[in-house]
């Protein structure tokens, strides 16, 4: 499949050592001006924020992403989460219930920016984001959108006390990231492969844990480096373990060499 | 342009209100019954309505031995039981990392997360209240080692998901794909509709002028899906195309307009690659609110042109409920059991045509006809929208 280009990525990234039982870096709540935010919740906000440093990133107004030829894509593994617990335990009014479907998260960048395009939605881990990128640039390929937006969202401190109570589940720390990706179509190979392994292997010591939103970041790192040669993003999710190779990333991103 | 690969849709399995497999679905359909009852399973007394589409017997199997106790993941499991028995295997006579499962859901497990909180088996339950628990227990009771997906397109989870593994063949990830969706009535859901004002006390009115809002309803519904060239043996029918789009105009309110759903249609029929003269048969997603009923009729006649005014458009919720991640699944069943059966089900619980919904809603009783091509609809919260192409056999 043809690789798309990068034409931005904003990634946010939690800032760690956190605090009490849980090591999670967290990501504050960003503020957002109008009524409409008001019962926003943090993961919608942070969606948001991921969006305007994807348009800084690669200095476009928000207009170059409204329409019907832009495509959104979102993953998380455990983003809702969060307003799940604020629901079940009785925190929430009337319209809270809504917020508590993983759509709304792209729900919210679609009514903000005006995207009205392909979208689709991946619940799971990073295998799951590599997935949408593959998925993105065939849709690229294929010409149903112009330019494809990959959301991934992931926060963790409202149910930090679960986390804690599970370890063994996940790696630590647990490092809150909300990012965007902004593809086009760009030039040479993109392969997606994914296999079931019995341990599959987990992320260098130290970089922490990002569920959905780790390829992202990778990449962004990637991207600050200098950007040269191919690239290839992995990640595991529960017994899948999944490889992106991009023979040429063709980039118009911030720190990029290309 | 290359033509694309044709992906069957080999056999399907349900467990639904209105009984524990395909046959007893397609029965009710047909003959007008309702799955509507008392919710019994968890306590609603303190809740405005208290019914809905509640499965009372999951399935045929009695022993649930290695299968957590977790009602979406028994949902899904009861259907593939029937998907098993209808296409007679199990294990699938394949490599199993060629075996590939995609679920859509609205809820995934959320009633797990619902009862660890209220310290029921708090460490056991937690692993299942992710979305993708249930689908990566299905994948293990099946066997299946390839890819493992769950898509979360709020009421268009099941169309989104039958359009994933669909494409999963056409890029050779699979050989075969168990794909579909499901959701379980639990407290969460029926709070927050109730909540909502969402809901009816009356019976589930699609396109009726008395329609006062939806009732929800659990299930699970799965299809194998192979490529056409692959399948040896019968088939329902075929995944022609899929469409989405986004509203982008609120998060829990269809676009007045429904501009999005056109857009969705319009996509699906290119993607299929028919037009919409060649559509027969209309499965709307029909949920007897007042905004959705109005707004469908509104898109299927922008988008279908004078072909709306000529076709079937029917709805099945009024006997099911709104199953949710389940819903688009079971709509399609229905569209290519129509088309096998020569048969198409009525939409129940309409008797006072909205004026405003004046398209052939299939008053009454079942009709003969056997359609060839046929479109189904979905919208979800968030502002998704799906529409797929399906063909008869």
């Amino acid at each position: 499949m043809r690789a798309p280009a990068v034409r931005a990525l904003g990634v946010l990234s939690g800032q760690g050592p956190g605090s009490g039982s849980a090591p999670i870096w967290t990501l504050p709540r960003p503020e957002r001006p109008g009524d409409r935010f008001r019962r926003a919740t943090r993961e919608c906000l942070l969606a948001l924020a991921a969006v305007d440093a994807m348009l800084e990133d690669g200095k476009a107004p928000r207009e170059a992403i409204a329409g019907e030829r832009t495509a959104l894509l979102y993953v998380t593994a455990a983003a809702y989460g969060a307003s799940n617990r604020e629901f079940i335990e009785r925190r929430g009014g009337v319209m809270h219930f809504a917020y508590t479907a993983p759509a709304v998260v792209p729900a919210e960048v679609a009514i903000e920016f005006g995207v009205t395009g392909a979208y689709g939605i991946l619940l799971g881990g990073a295998p799951s984001t590599l997935r949408a990128i593959e998925q993105a640039a065939r849709l690229l390929d294929e010409d149903r959108c112009d330019r494809a937006l990959l959301l991934a969202v992931e926060i963790f401190e409202e149910c930090g006390d679960l986390y804690a109570r599970h370890r063994r589940y996940t790696r630590w720390p647990l490092v809150e990231t909300a990012a965007c990706l902004w593809l086009e179509r760009g030039a040479g190979e993109l392969r997606f492969q994914s296999s079931r392994v019995a341990k599959a292997p987990g992320p260098a010591r130290g970089a922490g844990e990002r569920f959905a939103a780790g390829p992202l970041a990778d990449l962004r790192e990637w991207l600050d480096r200098g950007a040269a040669g191919p690239l290839e993003l992995s990640g595991r999710w529960r017994d899948e373990h999944a490889r992106l190779g991009w023979s040429t990333v063709r980039s118009h991103a911030r720190g990029s060499a290309a | 342009m290359a033509t694309p690969e044709r992906v069957a849709i080999a056999a399907a399995g349900a467990v639904t209100p209105v009984g524990p497999d395909l046959e007893a679905f397609w029965s009710a359909l047909v003959t007008g019954a309702s799955g509507i009852s008392q919710i019994e399973r968890f306590p609603v007394s303190d809740l405005r309505v208290q019914r809905g589409g509640e499965v009372k017997k999951l399935g045929r199997i009695k022993d649930w031995c290695g299968v957590p106790d977790c009602r979406a993941t028994r949902l899904l499991i009861a259907a593939a039981d029937d998907l098993c028995a209808q296409a007679g295997f199990r294990p699938l006579p394949l490599d199993p990392a060629r075996v590939a499962v995609v679920v859509g859901t609205a809820l995934g497990g959320v009633e797990e997360g619902e009862k660890a909180l209220e310290g029921d088996r708090p460490r056991r339950r937690f692993r299942d209240a992710l979305y993708d628990g249930p689908g990566d227990r299905l994948a293990r009771w099946l066997g299946a080692r390839g890819p493992v997906i769950t898509v979360s397109t709020a009421c268009a989870s099941g169309a989104s998901a039958l359009a994933t593994g669909a494409d999963l063949l056409r890029r050779d990830e699979a050989d075969a794909v168990v794909a579909g969706g499901y959701d379980a009535l639990c407290r969460f859901v029926l709070r927050g509709f109730n909540a909502l004002r969402s809901l009816t006390r009356d019976e589930v009115r699609p396109f009726d002028r008395r329609r006062s809002g939806l009732l929800l309803g659990e299930a699970g519904a799965l299809a194998l899906l192979v490529r056409e060239r692959d399948l040896r043996g019968p088939r329902l029918g075929t995944v022609l195309g899929y469409g989405s789009a986004s509203d982008g105009f609120h998060i829990a309110a269809p676009e007045p307009e429904g501009r999005g759903l056109e857009r969705a249609i319009r996509a699906a029929l290119a993607d299929a690659r028919v037009s919409p003269r060649d559509i027969d048969l209309v499965s709307a997603h029909g949920t007897a609110t007042l905004l959705n009923d109005r707004i469908e009729t509104a898109a299927l006649k922008r988008a279908l042109g004078p072909r709306a005014y000529e076709v079937p458009v029917n709805s099945i919720k009024g006997g099911l409920g709104h199953t949710m991640g389940a819903a688009a699944a079971l709509e399609a069943f229905m569209c290519l059991l129509s088309a096998q059966r020569g048969l198409i089900p009525p939409t129940l619980h309409l008797e006072e045509p909205d004026p405003e919904c004046d398209l052939d809603h299939v008053p009454g009783r079942a009709r003969a006809a056997r359609p060839r091509i046929m479109l189904s609809t979905s919208m979800g919260f968030g502002g998704c929208n799906g529409a797929l192409v399906l063909e008869a056999a």
